[in-house]
């Protein structure tokens, strides 16, 4: 289990804006903080890709329709370094999500805390691994 | 990304972060000495990295100071270039007036940065770079944005007339313990940082490295271009050494999905 100290500098950067002003282009372009997204699903796909890691989960709304919703990492390269591994969130994991939903109002995010059934947590930057 | 506040949150996450580990040196030109019980903390995005301890600069066999290693910083703040915190003292970007039009007119789907093009001199990266020496040729290798790499001809000469390219032709040569980079043949591509500060084929660099102690390397920027500023300006940053890493593949074109969703004007990562 990662050091309780890590995962909290780790949230504070992520919340010190609430926008992902980590990538290689504007987060605040791309996503709007005000939109809150507050997700549970099932994750159907993981890209462990450049610029950015993405996942993708079913979720269902009050009318039982299912929304598949692309959500956004950081880099492998820095999820790596800060004990990510490329099956950290893997397809079939039942997922709650917080972050950011993209200004363009379509069902894609950029994922900020990512909370698994038994209560382990992951971040947009934070794994389970120890840091490389 | 703001270099001062990435240099503060360095600066924090290294005081917050003093947890004891066991790391590995990686395989380094010159490896720093091996320090099984280094200090980790924060540096940049990265968490519980092995930290530098306290030494001084390293020198090669000859005596030519050893700026080799796996980097974290840049020359000049990559949110916005005329930010005074990121500038020498005193020194201020006057912009011609066809590039203050220019700036206020950039978009951020615009930017060669989030279209994984290369990020110019001094633009940094939330990612590290590797400095390697060789008697005729220094190389900066970058992990990202994006995965490319400079070439410093050693003691040489500029051509009379270079194709322009997106990183120049750069020569180096030591003034002391400063290395100092000589670059000119830039094409007018990159933007100096997130907010879209322009430049010409006209642009002259003089990059200054300065390996101050074993984990610091302090860096400024002269940046001469005027086609675009009124008056030459120099930038200040710095880097951290990353003595426990490598750096890894980053190849930013795979798949930018990104780009799409930019909306607005040229911004900083978190709307400065």
């Amino acid at each position: 289990m990662r050091p309780v100290l890590s995962i909290a500098i780790v949230c504070a950067l992520w919340s010190a804006s609430a926008l992902p002003a980590l990538a290689h282009h504007s987060g605040a372009a791309e996503f709007d903080s005000h939109k809150k997204i507050d997700l549970t699903g099932v994750v159907t796909k993981v890209e462990w890709t450049n610029p950015h890691a993405h996942f993708y989960i079913d979720v269902k709304d009050a009318g039982g329709t299912v929304v598949n919703w692309n959500l956004e990492l950081a880099s492998p390269n820095v999820l790596i370094r800060n004990g990510w591994h490329r099956n950290s969130i893997k397809p079939g994991d039942t997922v709650s999500v917080t972050g950011v939903q993209a200004k363009d109002s379509s069902s894609y995010g950029s994922a900020g805390v990512i909370t698994f059934p038994d209560g382990h947590k992951l971040t947009f930057l934070s794994g389970d691994e120890p840091a490389k | 990304m703001n270099r001062p506040n990435m240099s503060k949150r360095m600066a924090s996450g290294i005081v917050s972060g003093m947890l004891l580990a066991v790391f590995s040196l990686g395989a380094q030109q010159a490896a720093p000495p091996v320090d099984s019980k280094a200090k980790t903390g924060t540096i940049g995005l990265y968490r519980n990295q092995q930290l530098a301890p306290n030494a001084p600069a390293p020198k090669l066999a000859d005596g030519t100071p050893d700026l080799s290693g796996v980097w974290l910083g840049s020359g000049g703040n990559s949110a916005d270039i005329a930010n005074p915190k990121g500038l020498k003292s005193g020194d201020q970007v006057v912009m011609l007036p066809w590039a203050e039009d220019v700036v206020k007119n950039r978009l951020s789907k615009q930017d060669p940065e989030a279209n994984c093009l290369p990020a110019g001199i001094p633009r940094g990266s939330p990612y590290p770079w590797r400095i390697v020496q060789t008697p005729t040729h220094y190389f900066i290798l970058f992990e990202g944005n994006i995965h490319s790499f400079r070439q410093i001809f050693m003691n040489g000469k500029h051509p009379d007339d270079p194709d322009p390219t997106w990183f120049g032709h750069s020569i180096g040569h030591w003034e002391g313990n400063t290395l100092v980079v000589d670059t000119v043949g830039f094409n007018d591509k990159f933007w100096f940082d997130y907010k879209g500060h322009p430049h010409t084929e006209k642009l002259h660099t003089i990059e200054r490295f300065t390996r101050t102690d074993l984990g610091h390397m302090a860096m400024e920027v002269t940046i001469d271009d005027p086609g675009t500023y009124a008056k030459p300006f120099t930038t200040v940053g710095s880097a951290v050494l990353m003595p426990g890493t490598e750096l890894l593949e980053y190849i930013c074109q795979e798949n930018n999905q990104d780009l799409q969703k930019l909306e607005g004007p040229a911004r900083g990562p978190g709307g400065q």
